[in-house]
């Protein structure tokens, strides 16, 4: 049983690998691969949110801080130190990770509302600190940042590639994710999602457990900035600090499922197609804003786990279970938890006969 | 190992909230290796000195020590780790985890284990013999929050124990569960306590108190207004003024 599910995942993750890496030869044109490119970006930073979001349920809504910082960082060391792009782009992302360390030591002592207010404040401090400081950053006026492939890679080429470059940073978060899913640290950061004082109880370092998912979170989100800055060429303040990317991030792995790997990506290729379609459609109108604030009241009120776990019990539903209560009676269960006991632990067992409870107390 | 008399020992704890003394210089002594009650009217500071010891509130004076060793105002998980487990007044379990990864949340990995998987055999084979004693085993792949109070309270236990406490605190182990499973848990509290693990119980079950605990301590307006074996504080004047007010 397991192991099907588990061929069922793997066959489902082979399809959905071809399907990204696909995507480039399939699109029409290169203003639908360009909308991929901004889709896959929304991916990547809505997946390094869900490693605080979805782990620990510390939900920021300033996530923007680090995607920006991480765009500038990448920016300003190809800009100003005429460091090599990618490498930029790694310590870029590394610096937003330390800088994070002190932020997270501050803002994590804090839960809930107050959490989400301290998350909001970082970015518009920035906001400020990037447009007002222009000798440096640009200011108001923006950074341009030079294209990392030569002149000769024409536009939709360059698409391509950011598109397979983002798949791929996409690819190593979700393995991250995975990895630390099944963990012992991952169970750790799970208990303090559910009941922090309770895991802390029961012997989990949560202020460690919770700066490290936060920090991973921010160098991710970092790197997704900064893969962005590289490809659009060009940051300014207002759209780089903006409340509204970091709502995007929380709306979107709301949307999929903040409990599910894939919850993330399903939700920014939904939500991404949305935006970019709206815009399109609507032109400059701020009408694309009204229709996200209407999804994300629909998905809080009706799915409030989200699209994936919405989907599995939906399936799990119509799924044969292995044994219905139907087709064994009374005598041939108790029959069974007899053998089961007798089967069991044997040391524990006898030393201390206890019938299993199936109903052991009341509210 | 020589064990010593007194495991568990505050001196002089306050804590205050705004112009409540909620728990009043207490001084108070738990034995080592024996089932310890902690009794008192509503309000008397029993829980506010549960959580001043296990550190999820900071006192505001006075000390706790545990095996000799200073731990006041240390953090729940380093007291945690000293070898201190707790149950909560409101039994509380992860409520979208598994039976058996709430009980795997208790483990701790080493620092090199931690991105193991968590469900390494060993570990999940320990997991299931405490839920097993416990009795809900059945319910290993249900999710917490669909299984029923009784048996959450039954869950939390098994998480305390795979921790693998010396010292397990319970606030109110008999706090809205039906009688029989008060016998169960009673049972566990007697063969655990046989196996040398040391209870502090808050609890107001008078029946329960007395015929589990060797050692009850009475707390009244936030300090302990008398100790000792059961049968002698039922008689004391003291506990009898507190509880009823003559």
């Amino acid at each position: 049983m397991l192991s099907v599910s588990n061929g069922l995942k793997l066959v489902g993750l082979v399809a959905l690998a071809a399907l990204l890496l696909s995507f480039p030869s399939l699109a029409p044109n290169p203003f639908l691969l360009s909308v991929g490119v901004v889709i896959m970006s929304y991916a990547v930073l809505a997946t390094a949110w869900n490693f605080v979001g979805g782990f620990t349920g510390y939900i920021s809504l300033g996530h923007a801080a680090y995607s920006g910082l991480g765009g500038y960082a990448t920016g300003l060391l190809i800009v100003k130190a005429d460091v090599n792009p990618w490498l930029a782009l790694l310590a870029g992302s590394l610096l937003v990770g330390l800088i994070a360390v002190p932020v997270g030591i501050a803002s994590l002592r804090v839960r809930g509302a107050s959490f989400v207010i301290v998350s909001i404040s970082l970015v518009l401090i920035l906001l400020l600190v990037f447009q007002s400081w222009g000798s440096f950053t640009g200011g108001s006026n923006g950074l341009r940042i030079p294209r990392p492939f030569g002149e000769d890679v024409l536009r939709p080429e360059q698409h391509e590639r950011f598109f397979l470059l983002h798949v791929a940073l996409l690819a190593v978060m979700l393995l991250a994710w995975w990895l630390i899913d099944r963990s012992h640290f991952g169970i750790g950061l799970k208990a303090i999602r559910e009941d922090e004082d309770k895991a802390q109880a029961l012997g989990v370092p949560t202020v460690t457990y919770k700066l490290v998912a936060f920090v991973l979170s921010a160098f991710f989100t970092a790197a997704g900035g900064g893969l962005y800055a590289l490809w659009f060429g060009f940051l300014d303040p207002v759209f780089q600090f903006s409340i509204l990317v970091g709502s995007y991030m929380v709306l979107m792995s709301l949307l999929g499922g903040i409990r599910s790997l894939l919850g993330p990506l399903l939700g920014a290729v939904i939500v991404g197609y949305a935006v970019e379609y709206f815009k399109a459609a609507y032109g400059d109108s701020q009408f694309h804003l009204v229709a996200m604030g209407l999804l994300l009241g629909v998905v809080v009120l009706f799915m409030p786990d989200g699209i994936i776990p919405a989907l599995t019990s939906l399936v799990k539903r119509f799924r044969p279970e292995a044994s219905s209560i139907r087709e064994v009676t009374q005598a041939e269960l108790v029959e069974q938890r007899r053998a089961g006991q007798a089967g069991g632990p044997p040391a524990d067992r006898a030393a201390h006969p206890v019938a299993p409870v199936s109903e052991g107390g009341h509210r | 190992m020589s064990t010593p008399t007194i495991g568990l020992e505050t001196t002089g704890l306050t804590k205050s909230f705004g112009g409540v003394r909620a728990v009043d210089g207490a001084s108070v002594q738990f034995h080592h290796g024996k089932v310890n009650a902690l009794i008192g009217p509503n309000g008397s500071g029993k829980t506010t000195f549960f959580n001043c010891v296990t550190g999820m509130i900071k006192p505001d004076a006075g000390q706790v020590a545990y095996a000799g060793r200073d731990i006041t105002g240390r953090s729940p998980d380093k007291i945690a780790r000293a070898g201190i487990g707790r149950s909560f007044q409101l039994c509380r379990v992860f409520p979208r985890m598994t039976v058996l990864d709430n009980v795997l949340a208790a483990k701790r990995p080493s620092r090199s284990g931690l991105l193991r998987s968590a469900h390494q055999k060993a570990d999940v084979e320990k997991a299931r013999e405490w839920l097993t004693r416990v009795g809900i085993e059945h319910l290993e792949r249900s999710e917490a929050r669909d299984i029923s109070y009784g048996q959450q309270k039954l869950l939390e236990l098994a998480g305390v124990l795979m921790a693998d406490p010396e010292t397990i605190m319970l606030d109110e182990p008999a706090g809205g569960v039906n009688p029989a499973l008060i016998d169960r848990i009673a049972d566990l509290v007697r063969s655990l306590n046989a196996e040398g693990r040391t209870f502090i119980v808050v609890e107001h079950n008078m029946d329960l108190v007395m015929s589990l605990s060797d050692h009850v301590v009475v707390f009244d307006r936030g300090r302990p207004i008398c100790e000792g074996p059961p049968s002698v504080v039922k008689e004391d004047a003291r506990v009898l003024e507190a509880y009823l007010g003559i």
